[in-house]
């Protein structure tokens, strides 16, 4: 399911705290996510020029005791956003 | 004093996730018990629409989500329109503290067509003009009600605020019936005239007695049992009644202190909020608006919220003792009480760190006061 290069919804607040854990909220919803430090991460490379090889290598780059199977943990992190509908795929037209 | 230490200080929030906006010093009724009016907040000047959006950009880079309008009376403002469209436009979500009397159908349908209303509060005093009107002046309830039926209409979320005062304070029955049946609510809140702004001078006429305090609780404690728990209250003979009776149960029982008791921490709002007054002074709350912070646009939010000493002694009164007062000496409640409002506590006694006298349970008790009886509270 995960977009190629998925794009963060720019309604939605990333509000970082003091533990480097965040709330993802949803203005139009009320509703808010929290989100770890590797999930805050993965959400400032959700710009809409990373795809989720890239986001991978910077999750390697800068994280610790980093899993084997990380790809499919950011997958399904990302696919969760989508189905939130707090991340999405930029169109573009021919 | 006790201060916050860096763990503390560490573990605040970045900046603060909700900002209470005094839009306008302008209203179009002069309510007997107004906090807002001779009170400090009471600057009469309003900021230009401009001054507004530029800060409400600031909010947006700050991650803050809400903000709730009050003032004076926000309807009252022509630009209130591109004041909420800014708001929208910053990613946050809005509340409207009002009369309910200037609410036209143009603004409801416009309230109603935005997904970021949390909530539109009106002020309704009780079931008939002759207990509405007798503080907030002839012929509001009429115009209130119409308000508050429009806001239904375009299916915007209506709070409505009672407030308790000697006028109404033996109507509460039939306001419960109105709001909840006749208008359909599914539920209202409740606090009563707190010794602020023109309340100050009107005290005699609508400050309740130690009897009508505690008929008020007993109603309301009834009435909120009658129709399932749908009166809410943080403050005023609710409140008081559900948490003056949990401390009593607890002397009685010997319990163990409350986990906020026997301190002054009966405010958290510096954690988590912070008030502009209508000149774009900040303060750490519209009822302690003598306590200058900054100003929007000219000092950065974040800055004000992390670093101002005041700030910090407002968060720091947490960490003083009850036991430190004269006015607590020897009191049996000491372990189960947090102090209550600081803002009442400077509005009676000019001092912010000192319990409010007016949310004593012992000095309700001395001065001939009855808690409700068991059978009222909710399991």
């Amino acid at each position: 399911m995960s977009a190629d290069k998925p794009v963060a919804n720019p309604q939605v607040v990333l509000r970082e705290e003091f533990d480097d854990w965040a709330v993802l909220f949803d203005p139009d919803t009320a509703e808010g996510f929290a989100v770890n430090p590797v999930g805050v991460l993965i959400w400032k490379e959700l710009d809409g020029n990373h795809d989720i090889a890239d986001i991978v290598r910077v999750v390697r780059e800068k994280c610790e005791n980093v899993p084997e199977d990380v790809e499919t943990h950011c997958r399904e992190f990302v696919d969760s956003l989508i189905r939130k509908g707090l991340v999405g795929t930029e169109v573009t037209h021919d | 004093m006790i201060e916050a230490g860096p763990q503390e200080r560490a573990r605040l929030m970045r900046t603060p996730q909700s900002v209470d906006i005094d839009i306008t010093d302008r209203c179009n009724l002069r309510c007997k018990y107004c906090y807002f009016y001779t009170s400090p907040a009471d600057v009469k000047t309003d900021l230009p629409l401009e001054e507004w959006l530029r800060f409400f950009e600031e909010l947006n880079r700050c991650a803050v989500t809400e903000v709730t309008l009050a003032g004076g009376e926000p309807f009252i403002r022509e630009d209130l329109k591109e004041i909420l469209e800014g708001v929208i436009r910053n990613r946050m979500r809005f509340s409207i503290l009002s009369n309910g009397t200037l609410i036209t159908e143009d603004m409801a349908r416009f309230l109603g067509s935005t997904p970021r209303c949390n909530y539109v509060q009106v002020s309704l005093d009780g079931s008939e003009p002759e207990t509405h009107d007798s503080c907030r002046g002839k012929g509001t309830f009429e115009k209130a009600v119409a308000g508050l039926r429009l806001l239904q209409k375009h299916k915007v979320n209506v709070a409505v605020r009672v407030t308790i005062h000697r006028y109404n304070v033996r109507d509460l029955e039939a306001t419960a019936r109105f709001l909840l049946e006749d208008l359909g609510l599914s539920g209202f809140g409740t606090n009563s005239a707190g010794h602020m702004g023109l309340c100050q001078k009107n005290m005699e006429q609508v400050e309740l007695t130690t009897a009508e305090r505690e008929l008020a609780m007993k109603t309301l404690l009834a009435l909120n049992k009658k129709y399932g728990g749908r009166i809410s209250a943080s403050a005023g003979p609710l409140a008081e009644g559900r948490m003056w009776s949990r401390m009593e149960r607890a002397r009685r029982q010997g319990a163990a202190a409350f986990p906020e008791g026997g301190r002054l921490t009966g405010c958290g709002c510096p954690f988590s909020k912070i008030s502009v007054r209508t000149d774009g002074v900040i303060v750490p709350c519209n009822m302690l608006s003598h306590i200058e912070l900054g100003r929007i646009n000219r000092d950065r939010l974040d800055d004000v919220w992390r670093n101002h000493s005041e700030l910090w002694k407002m968060r720091d009164r947490r960490s003083i003792p009850l036991s430190r007062f004269e006015f607590c000496r020897g009191c049996p409640y000491l372990d189960y009480c947090t102090g209550n409002c600081p803002a009442l506590a400077y509005s009676l006694l000019g001092v912010v760190d000192h319990p409010s006298p007016d949310g004593c349970l012992r000095k309700f008790l001395d001065e001939g006061g009855h808690l409700p009886e068991e059978e009222l509270l909710e399991p």
